[in-house]
């Protein structure tokens, strides 16, 4: 069966204190705008969102949340994988037999302290092995990254350069928490320690949002061309080799292989950089580069906004923001936005075949889509 | 002794870090794989507080063990890469063990003793289990201590050497028949697997024990056993600020002597502190498994999922460190006893083997009482 996307749209990600039905009400409606059809012709909704107890509007029947908002009774199913929720969403509506289908993601994370968000996202990991042993998600990944660098040689100053690009990204994106600022190399440098190596800029920033898309069986011109999920074990330190997270492989593999492609096709591409080491993970496993390279491949400037394939031009997970449940989702927005050359400053030229790569907790649940431009 | 565990198939070698029973690809036979040469293969310092890990910074080390399994692991003392992670075990009275529950009850409780220098038992010794029972409750409330911290500790005094007809579990309730509390917990089911004996103290025969201003009745069944273990509940008590070593004491007394302690809590403050010196020497078993916080130690509390064995062969050690994990208030009766020569009350005496005392303090729910509970 083959799928397009055929409108996206989000809210502006950041730390407004907006209700969820509300940031929900405004990306449906820019997704249906831009689609050019309207709530009565959605045949079917997969929602992603987070049951979280931190904000002061617990709802755990979201999706019927959403057939209140819409005001129609359709198959409406959640879709929840944490932050890798939006991507699985769009995983499974390309698998349901309707013809439009709205995918949306939406969270309201920021409305509580540090702490206490700390702590709810830190619930993604295993209980006993994880939680309990204060591995907070900067922990899980430094511990990751530190596994890297031991392996093989990669620096601080290669993270700090994936930071650089993403917040230079980042301010170009008027969508992004860091729109139109400037973060320099020597303030990423500088930033305060989070969970050694990793300091404040190599975390990705929580924010509110919400971003849908629709996708169809009517022909438009940004075409679904590979799709590809794959699971992993819970904690990274169960793996056999931390620093290879396998689920990336397996669903890159399938959705290049759907797409009838190469990695050194694609264009332009989001990955998911919730710390600057799973993006550079995301560069070896996807096969952008070879294993143990990614270092050098950041440093080649391949991935920055003038190379041959520049990765996160929205700002990514670290720049745009993380809101959870919707970055799947606004991933697909971009580069959506960029195949069809609406991305301003920003825009990729020519860009003809796009990616994105979305992940719910270190590396356990994760999806690859590819994308074309007709 | 930090013991990482994986279960593994002895048929086709899959491991877990969970407890399974069977094989789900080949229904082999698991058992157990237990790593305890621990060498650090990485770290991080964290800087980001969280409710159950509010002191910053701290560390989480991975180690790895002998046969090539990882486990992370949260500290406070720095450590570099390749150095051996070690726990001493510490026999004296002044040490108190603290174990994280990795799933299996079994290797958290035989470690918690082992740490404090393990147990001597043989066939002949006779060996008193005194949990908590006092209000019915089922496991997964907190109120009772909990069922499978019994059988971990049987099943490894059995293991020891102990002889199941040995064993008694003894307890009595204040308020409802004992079976009701024996059964609503899952106690009894306990007792039927190893084929234990089972006592309610408030029938035993009591002596009149003098202690101070205070005239004691107490139940002569603490004479009649080799060894003790008395495994409370941790629970936060509006009255006495938590029920531990000493609280769950108090039911080798008469409910006679309960009562009249009960009506004035100054009094029964200054008797708490009296009960390590009339009762025999034991060994206290803390069941944090799941214990309680808030307005406990009944029903206007809420569960505290913990996931800790405290042990201590000492119970003022052991109801003070309980006291500084989950940052509740000074316990007068423990301060007092500390006082009256009944063991280490004062921080710089204590040893804590297991976990790093800093690296397990957690803010948990304060006992305050509420207007909305009801006086009576």
């Amino acid at each position: 069966m083959e799928r397009y996307v055929k409108g996206v749209g989000m809210t502006k990600f950041g730390i407004e204190d907006r209700p969820i039905h509300d940031m929900a009400h405004e990306a449906m409606t820019l997704a249906l705008k831009d689609a050019g059809i309207t709530a009565a012709d959605i045949d079917a909704v997969v929602v992603s969102n987070v049951d979280t107890k931190i904000n002061d509007e617990r709802q755990r029947m979201y999706g019927l949340a959403v057939s209140s908002l819409l005001n129609r009774q359709m198959p409406i199913i959640v879709v929840p994988a944490v932050c890798g929720g939006g991507g699985a969403a769009f995983w499974t509506a390309l698998r349901l037999k309707y013809n439009n289908i709205l995918v949306l993601g939406v969270d309201r994370v920021l409305a509580n302290t540090t702490p206490m968000i700390t702590k709810e996202i830190m619930n993604a990991g295993d209980n006993f092995w994880e939680q309990e042993e204060g591995l907070a998600f900067p922990a899980i990944n430094a511990l990751v990254a530190q596994q890297h660098m031991l392996k093989y040689g990669t620096t601080v100053e290669d993270l700090n350069l994936i930071a650089y690009k993403n917040h230079y990204h980042g301010s170009l994106n008027p969508k992004a928490r860091f729109f139109g600022k400037k973060v320099s190399l020597e303030e990423i440098k500088k930033s305060p320690i989070v969970a050694s190596p990793f300091n404040l800029y190599d975390c990705s920033i929580s924010v509110n949002g919400a971003a849908a898309c629709v996708i169809s069986n009517d022909k438009t011109d940004v075409k679904v061309e590979g799709s590809g999920l794959a699971t992993d074990y819970l904690a990274p330190f169960e793996r056999e080799d931390m620093t290879i997270w396998n689920a990336t492989v397996v669903a890159g593999k399938e959705a290049f292989k759907q797409a009838k492609v190469l990695p050194s096709d694609i264009n332009v591409a989001e990955l998911h950089d919730a710390f600057t080491i799973v993006e550079l993970i995301a560069y070896e496993d996807l096969g952008f580069c070879k294993k143990g390279e990614g270092g050098k491949f950041i440093r080649s400037g391949y991935v920055n906004l003038d190379g041959k394939m520049p990765v996160n031009t929205s700002g990514g997970l670290k720049a745009r923001g993380h809101p959870i449940s919707p970055t799947g989702v606004s991933q697909i927005v971009e580069i959506v936005d960029q195949l069809k050359g609406r991305c301003g400053k920003r825009q990729v030229k020519d860009a003809k075949l796009g990616l994105t790569h979305n992940i719910g907790g270190a590396g356990g649940t994760i999806t690859v889509h590819i994308f074309r431009k007709l | 002794m930090t013991k990482n565990i994986r279960w593994i198939c002895e048929k086709c070698n899959k491991k877990w870090i969970h407890p399974v029973d069977t094989c789900i690809y080949c229904s082999g036979k698991m058992k157990k794989q237990i790593g305890t040469t621990l060498k650090v293969i990485g770290m991080t310092k964290v800087f980001t507080p969280s409710p159950p890990h509010p002191i910053i910074p701290y560390n989480v080390i991975m180690l790895e063990d002998e046969h090539g399994n990882r486990m992370p692991k949260k500290v406070m003392k720095d450590y570099s890469l390749g150095d051996s992670y070690l726990d001493v075990a510490d026999s004296s009275d002044n040490a108190v063990s603290v174990v994280k529950i990795k799933y299996d009850f079994y290797e958290a409780v035989k470690e918690a003793i082992e740490l404090i220098g393990d147990v001597k038992v043989d066939a002949a010794t006779k060996i008193l289990i005194k949990p908590n029972l006092s209000i019915p409750g089922y496991a997964y409330i907190g109120i009772c201590t909990n069922p499978k911290v019994l059988d971990a500790l049987i099943e490894y005094i059995i293991e020891k050497g102990a002889k199941a007809e040995n064993i008694t579990i003894a307890e009595q309730s204040f308020f409802v028949p004992l079976e009701k509390a024996a059964s609503k917990s899952g106690v009894i089911n306990v007792i039927k697997k190893f084929g234990v004996k089972y006592a309610d103290i408030s029938l035993t025969e009591f002596e009149t024990v003098n202690a101070r201003e205070f005239s004691f009745e107490v139940s002569k069944i603490v004479k009649q056993f080799d060894l003790i273990f008395n495994v409370p509940v941790i629970k936060t008590d509006m009255i006495l600020g938590i029920d531990g070593a000493f609280e769950n004491l108090t039911r080798f007394l008469s409910k006679k002597t309960f009562t009249e302690l009960a009506k004035d809590p100054t009094k029964a403050v200054n008797a708490l502190a009296l009960l390590p010196s009339i009762l025999s020497k034991f060994i206290t078993i803390g069941d944090a498994s799941i214990g309680m916080q808030g307005n406990g130690p009944a029903e206007n509390g809420e569960p505290g999922f913990f996931n800790l064995i405290f042990c201590s062969r000492n119970p003022v050690c052991h109801d003070k460190i309980v006291q500084e994990v989950f940052c509740l208030r000074k316990l007068p009766y423990v301060e007092l006893a500390g006082k009256l020569g009944a063991g280490a009350y004062e921080m710089s005496k204590i040893k804590v083997i297991g976990s790093e005392l800093e690296s397990l303090r957690r803010d948990i729910k304060q006992p305050i009482g509420s207007r909305l509970i009801k006086k009576d």
